[in-house]
């Protein structure tokens, strides 16, 4: 385990200080939405923690119910399927729905299962997608917020207090509960078509809709974008008809995901059965010299929005990454002193990890969700306790790290 | 490397990421906009400086309106203060979010493509595409534009390999040249 005696003697631009933690620490992963409770409320409601809390919905049996609306835009079409028919046309995309739901609840370590999933219903109306409380795809509803060049997004609504509700759903009994997730596909642009796996090679314009469905499933889950390049929460697709990914099979329903995915998902539903992903790397990630940080926020004292990654050594393979920058302990607020964790690894593994500053293959607006979301403050909500308010400063992507081993 | 050696290579730079942008690339929410396609999707393009935001509920929707005032009129009629419409935001107990869309800080100054008639709320054109956040250089206060979805990976099938492009951190005199011939060019 390293020595902060070791990291302080480096004078360089930026040090990371790693230390491992075996330990079943429960962990925010550095890419999921984000929310602090309402302390405005009696603690009874909110825990009393000005600490965030991801978003996320409830996996106990039947508790993920999703529904999707069968109106399908005919002229021109902008779901495409293998089979014509108008029975069979269904039964395809509900094919590619539940395979994408199965694709999220067949990682190990987990606590979402097949047995999370609610019912998978059909409605006719177009316009099923709203704050209603009840799960929704739609591909047939156009949206004030589609502009052009937006092909499909998910408006996921969390709550921050136990007893929300919205619409028809139960109230909330954790803070931070889901209680609607809708998933918008864009059927207004000419150009826009989607196409299940099998007419995807007849449609080599379309997009694949297995692919772009999994990945708003993530955010359907509580996942923000991640900075891991080739996770399934990476901000960016392949073009239309550049499907270059791995389709689920039986013996390996997950395997679209990356390890980057399945880590985030042991953080977000953990499993307290699990005895194989149970490892953390915990640490912060310092400037030699403190002089360094942003004079315009003198509150923080660790490079903030850092991305740390973890690789396995053995394959050289990222396992999981975090954005790193803060800490929280109840009651809060965050403290934006460099810190990062990145849990549920699995056990008897060796790790290297890096830092680097979010200036390339994602930016700091890529991930703000994830970022933004962590501090409420008397100005953001008026009659917010001061003692539990703060701001979150700007991402640091203006520094560079050099990694030594540990003497 | 002289003036006008280095606004030629930055000139080239800018005219190879246009037309690697233009070659594929998607995003999972966005489809990837070339500029001559963002400028020609925009009613207005303008300067901006975010004044504040609030949330309201709307049409079963929660959605974030940020007043920016215009502080430079590059394309279309705008009046000297306008409301932007995002999805998303915080409404009483519950808060709404929607990955992709660009938010801002009281302060700051941004170009900003716009879709929408005075009198409504704008939109932005293919969210954070159609944002170019400006930063000053606390040195030399010289200004440079940065699109937040600059760092967007281009894959080039050609090559099979992945190029990063976007307008980053391009000087603001370089990137009001290339907007404003865009748009004469659209004009004509």
């Amino acid at each position: 385990m390293p020595r902060s005696t070791t990291m302080r003697r480096w004078a360089a631009t930026g040090v990371a200080f790693v230390y491992c933690l075996w330990s079943a620490i429960a962990a925010r992963g550095y890419a999921f939405n984000q929310i602090v409770p309402d302390l405005r409320q009696p603690s009874m409601l909110t825990g009393g923690s000005a600490c965030p809390i991801p978003s996320h919905q409830l996996s106990n049996p039947g508790a993920v119910a999703v529904r999707w609306s069968t109106a399908l835009r005919s002229s021109p079409q902008t779901v495409l399927t293998a089979d014509q028919t108008s029975t069979g046309r269904l039964n395809e995309i509900e094919q590619v729905i539940q395979q994408s739901l199965g694709i999220w609840t067949h990682v190990d370590g987990t606590s979402l299962t097949p047995a999370s999933l609610g019912s998978l219903t059909r409605v006719t109306s177009a316009t099923a997608c709203g704050t209603d409380g009840v799960n929704s795809i739609c591909f047939d509803q156009p949206d004030m917020a589609f502009t052009p060049g937006v092909l499909a997004f998910t408006r996921v609504i969390t709550a921050d207090a136990i007893g929300e509700q919205v619409g028809s759903s139960t109230a909330s009994s954790e803070v931070g509960q889901i209680l609607d997730a809708d998933i918008y596909f864009n059927p207004s642009d000419s150009n826009i078509t989607f196409s299940t796996p099998s007419a995807l090679s007849a449609n080599p314009k379309s997009y694949d809709l297995e692919s772009v469905l999994t990945h708003e499933l993530g955010h359907f889950l509580g996942f923000s974008h991640s900075a891991v390049w080739g996770s399934m929460m990476f901000p960016f697709a392949p073009a239309s008809g550049t499907f270059a990914g791995v389709r689920p099979t039986l013996q390996q329903q997950d395997a679209p995901l990356s390890d980057d995915d399945r880590t985030g998902l042991r953080n977000l539903y953990s499993d307290p059965l699990d005895t194989t992903y149970i490892g953390s790397i915990q640490g912060r990630v310092l400037p030699a010299n403190p002089l360094s940080l942003p004079t315009s926020a003198p509150w923080v004292t660790g490079i903030f929005g850092a991305h740390v990654v973890a690789v396995d050594v053995a394959t050289g393979s990222v396992i999981a990454g975090a954005l790193g920058g803060w800490s929280c302990q109840a009651p809060g607020p965050v403290q934006f002193d460099g810190n990062y964790l990145i849990a549920h690894l699995p056990v008897g593994k060796s790790y290297a990890v890096y830092a680097e500053p979010l200036d390339g293959a994602v930016a700091p607006s890529e991930v703000s969700n994830a970022l933004v979301t962590v501090c409420r403050n008397a100005t953001t909500d008026p009659g917010w306790p001061p003692a539990q308010g703060c701001v979150v400063p700007p991402v640091n992507t203006q520094f560079t790290t050099r990694v030594r081993p540990e003497d | 490397m002289s003036y006008v050696q280095r606004r030629r290579f930055l000139w080239t730079l800018f005219l190879i990421g246009l037309v690697l942008i233009a070659i594929v690339a998607n995003a999972t929410t966005l489809i990837r906009l070339p500029f001559y396609k963002l400028v020609q999707s925009s009613s207005a393009i303008a300067r901006v400086r975010c004044v504040k935001a609030a949330t309201r509920l709307e049409y079963g929707e929660v959605w974030t309106d940020t007043v920016f005032e215009v502080v430079q009129h590059d394309k279309g009629f705008l009046p000297s203060v306008i409301v932007v419409r995002t999805p998303g935001g915080r409404f009483q107990h519950i808060r709404s979010h929607v990955d992709g869309v660009p938010e801002f800080r009281p302060g700051e100054e941004v170009f900003l493509f716009l879709t929408g008639q005075p009198g409504t709320q704008f939109k932005i054109v293919g969210w954070t595409q159609g944002t170019f956040r400006i930063h000053t250089s606390q040195r030399s206060g010289r200004e440079t534009v940065t699109q937040d979805s600059a760092d967007i990976p281009v894959y080039d099938p050609n090559q099979n390999k992945f190029t990063k492009t976007g307008v980053k951190d391009l000087r603001i005199d370089i990137f009001l040249e290339k907007m404003n011939k865009e748009i004469a060019r659209q004009a004509l």
